[in-house]
């Protein structure tokens, strides 16, 4: 395991730049006229995050965080579902993972590299680093509360993943 | 036209697969590079193959390369359809061959674009 000695995230990426990201997301990926409202709103009890790994310069993980019943609201229109069709627990990870991977990847676009990406995992939120390498927007979704959080690790996170880093 | 799209993510290969379909394409999906080639195996003869980059077992950029080495799969489009947006992974992926690179997230206008580009757009969508 490797120590990491980057520069903290809140000197590589500021919230600005995260709401943009979410903003061309959003209606991509959540459907037209979707958008990440960045008003927050009171957190859940329970939550469930899907997030994905960044190797490179800098080492943590971009991980957005829901209530269970956001993240299946959030799957439905991700995959365009309609009553009385139910999402399961597959779809859930399925698609908050594919979620995750879209904001990841394109946060690692803006962060200094080369980086690699981590495959979209889920459950519960891995823990953060240094109290400083923490970037957070909050916000909601149809009045349902998200939160994106780019966090740094203390060591080098596993990617799991079979693809070369780049050169 | 026929395509295959190439996504781990299920919910991705429902996104592209719909928008590929309004245009009028038969699609089929595979969840990794090595499905894919067992796909072309089987007799399945895509116009374009849509391919993320980051899945387990065999990434897109092992599939590009494999196809690539393929004189019978020669005829295929091959298009990345993924977040790694960087300019070297750019350059990389379309010297392993690939034709085009369109990124996530993307518009339903955006694919359509990259399909008229490649000549991919059937008439009754592009008239």
């Amino acid at each position: 395991m490797t120590l990491s000695h980057a520069q903290p995230i809140t000197e590589l990426l500021d919230v600005e730049t995260v709401q943009s990201i979410a903003d061309e997301v959003w209606p991509s990926l959540v459907g037209d006229g979707e958008a990440f409202v960045p008003v927050p709103v009171a957190p859940p009890a329970e939550v469930v995050s899907a997030w994905v790994t960044i190797s490179g310069p800098w080492n943590g993980a971009v991980v957005l965080t829901c209530a269970p019943a956001t993240a299946a609201a959030l799957t439905e229109n991700v995959l365009m579902t309609r009553p009385p069709t139910v999402v399961d627990d597959e779809d859930v990870a399925d698609a908050l993972g594919e979620l995750a991977n879209v904001l990841g990847g394109n946060i690692k676009s803006v962060l200094p590299g080369p980086s690699a990406l981590g495959l979209p995992q889920i459950g519960t939120a891995p823990p953060t680093g240094r109290l400083d390498d923490v970037r957070r927007l909050t916000g909601q979704w149809r009045g349902q509360s998200l939160t994106i959080s780019v966090q740094g690790v203390t060591v080098a996170p596993h990617t799991e993943r079979n693809e070369v880093p780049q050169q | 036209m026929r395509a295959l799209v190439i996504d781990d993510s299920r919910a991705m290969r429902r996104i592209v697969g719909t928008i590929l379909k309004d245009f009028g394409y038969e699609v089929r999906e595979a969840g990794d590079g090595r499905q894919a080639l067992d796909v072309l195996e089987e007799g399945f003869t895509p116009d374009l193959c849509c391919i993320d980059w980051n899945m387990p077992v065999m990434d897109g950029l092992q599939f590009v390369m494999a196809v690539r080495a393929n004189p019978a799969h020669r005829q295929v489009t091959l298009m990345m359809v993924t977040t790694e947006s960087e300019t070297g992974q750019i350059v990389k992926a379309l010297a392993a061959g690939a034709h085009e690179y369109l990124i996530k997230p993307f518009t339903a206008d955006a694919m359509r674009d990259k399909l008229a580009l490649l000549g991919l757009l059937p008439e009754e969508v592009s008239a």
